[in-house]
């Protein structure tokens, strides 16, 4: 059990926050204060949409926070805020957060365990604060020979590298970061990063196991590579595209491509789990074989972002199997029209982008479940098997589906004028 | 014209810097794994010039292809090669001079040839685009036969390799059992 140093007293405790809090407050009114009303008064200030911003109009708002409502208009549309929140960083990373906590209760529930109890009263659910809090606070150890530009490189590029794959995805219509034509090719030229990473990190670590789970690594993904993309050049073919956006309006104007591609898609899950190095494919974190495979050597945060970044591939890739194969955003639109009676909150509120976004997230969360779900159940497979269920029999099967796609499109049921296309 | 240079030039700069800067470290670097990955970096730089030129397929497959596949296989070489039984020959300053200058009157040739052919002239970059469909019909059409031979051919050395790869392991069987 934890206990406190010998000359703790609680009273000393409080004193120093009471005594931080008016340091605080010293500062702020002594320095804080008059440093704002310079910036307001003498730095000329950018114009937010229709209104400039000026001096009076920002103390207006303080006290009145209706009128910062033309602000925030201007604000949800502009760049910055698509790259860091909506379809972009905060959205990927608030749903990889549902994710972990989510995983952890449902694999317990799975195996008849509790889970995560105390941690928040209700089942647990600040568990993730406090394991980030943890990860934070505890020491980053470099091992002896390591080699440290590329150890310290490594975690942020692996982080960098799914955070680059989230700008890709189309959440809602016209709500993407990067809405390029070549977007297939460009996750794929994106996720192709990852082996590197891997190997270049268990290289650095200047270890036996996380070599080995990084040479396990490469094999796997790059045998996994092939049939991945393949699987996913036949919705290409029934799309005529390769742009996420217009692959995901061909299948509103006709159906999802599922019902078409079901073997596509069956490959295109288990190569997902193999990518995603997760159980039955855990090869190169196997915990029992070597210790805890290419991430042996990490600890604190460098741990937390390289869980960070492996929960961001796995929202990057259940999104990616909605937009090919579950119709992206497409479903009813369920909310209301006004947001209020009387009150349409226009450039704030829009049914329709909100109703995609709710129907791609439910699509998205589902398929991360389905993607969680053979941890509970299935066991490791062995490395050869695995190769051998890489090269020889996905690809296969990928090739398979690939020919039904070309018969649907010679034979004038889908593509340009075919009998299934509303 | 000129507001579209001012713009790309920046980009152009920087690009041009990573990629040769990149290019030496992967040349001079005494460390091999060092000089892979700027192998990598400087690749990334060629495919960063392919979106400058509005080739933005090309340069997905740079990445896809160049990155992701070729430099993993020389780093993945790289460490598992012994680093000092490569480097036994000193360099001296007489091959690098000589080096250099041959470096120089290679890139002084090609930009002769460069800025006296027809690239220079100012309506090469007015031309009509290339029309892709029109590329496609004919390759299926008119240069068919070609199209056919490149696939034999490719189809011919994946045979091969599969059953030279095939061989090995039959060998290693064999050892294994003596």
């Amino acid at each position: 059990m934890a206990s406190y140093t010998e000359s703790f007293r609680f009273g000393e405790f409080v004193g120093s926050v009471l005594w931080l809090i008016f340091w605080v407050v010293i500062i702020f009114s002594m320095v804080g204060l008059p440093l704002l009303f310079v910036v307001l008064f003498y730095v000329p200030l950018p114009p937010m949409g229709d209104e400039v911003l000026t001096p009076y109009l920002f103390l207006t708002m303080v006290v009145d926070p209706t009128r910062t409502v033309p602000i925030i208009k201007y604000m949800i549309h502009t760049d910055l805020f698509r790259v860091t929140a909506f379809p972009g960083f905060t959205y990927a990373a608030l749903l990889a957060a549902v994710t972990i906590y989510f995983e952890r209760k449902f694999l317990a529930k799975m195996q008849l365990r509790i889970g995560p109890l105390y941690v928040g009263k209700i089942e647990g659910w600040l568990q993730l604060m406090a394991d980030g809090l943890k990860l934070i606070s505890k020491e980053i150890i470099v091992p002896s020979g390591a080699d440290k530009p590329i150890f310290w490189a490594a975690p942020i590029a692996f982080v960098a590298t799914a955070a680059a794959t989230t700008a890709l995805i189309p959440v809602a219509p016209g709500w993407v970061v990067a809405d390029i034509d070549v977007g297939m090719i460009a996750v794929f030229a994106i996720f192709g990063f990852f082996p590197l990473i891997a190997l270049l990190f268990s290289w650095a670590s200047n270890s036996k196991y996380p070599f080995i789970g990084g040479l396990r690594a490469l094999h796997q993904i790059i045998a996994f590579e092939i049939p991945f993309i393949i699987s996913a050049l036949s919705v290409v073919i029934l799309a005529g595209s390769l742009n996420l956006t217009d692959i995901t309006n061909s299948q509103i104007n006709s159906y999802w491509f599922v019902f078409f591609l079901p073997i596509s898609a069956f490959v295109f899950y288990i190569s997902s789990l193999a990518e995603l190095e997760r159980i039955p494919f855990d090869l190169p974190e196997a915990e029992s074989e070597i210790v805890a495979g290419w991430i042996t050597e990490t600890s604190g945060m460098i741990y937390g972002l390289i869980q960070l970044g492996t929960y961001l591939k796995l929202y990057a890739l259940a999104a990616l199997f909605v937009v090919f194969f579950l119709g992206g955003w497409s479903g009813p639109v369920i909310f209301p029209a006004e947001i209020m009676p009387g009150y349409t909150g226009e450039k704030i509120y829009n049914p329709v982008t909100l109703s995609a976004a709710f129907w791609f997230t439910i699509k998205t969360f589902g398929m991360i479940v389905l993607l969680l779900l053979p941890r509970g159940i299935s066991p490791r497979i062995r490395i050869d098997i695995l190769l051998h269920t890489g090269w020889y029999k996905l690809i296969v099967l990928a090739f398979i589906n690939m020919f039904i796609a070309l018969a649907l499109i010679y034979g004038g049921i889908l593509g340009p004028g075919g009998l299934l296309v509303r | 014209m000129t507001g579209v240079l001012h713009m790309v030039d920046p980009v152009f700069v920087g690009l041009a810097v990573m990629t040769i800067g990149s290019a030496i470290i992967a040349l001079e670097t005494k460390e091999l794994i060092y000089g892979a990955i700027g192998l990598a970096i400087s690749m990334m730089g060629i495919a960063g010039f392919f979106l400058l030129l509005d080739a933005p397929f090309v340069a997905m497959f740079q990445i896809a292809v160049y990155v992701g596949a070729v430099a993993v296989l020389i780093i993945f070489t790289v460490m598992l090669v012994r680093t000092q039984a490569l480097f036994t020959t000193k360099e001296d300053r007489k091959r690098k001079g000589a080096g250099i200058a041959l470096l120089l009157f290679i890139m002084g040739g090609a930009g002769a040839v460069l800025l006296s052919s027809s690239l220079n002239m100012q309506n090469s970059f007015t031309a009509p685009p290339v029309d892709f469909m029109a590329i496609g019909q004919e390759m299926l059409t008119y240069y068919a036969p070609v199209l056919i031979v490149l696939g034999l051919t490719l189809a011919g050395s994946v045979i091969a390799a599969l059953a030279l790869a095939r061989r090995e392991d039959v060998e290693q069987q064999n050892d294994r059992t003596n």
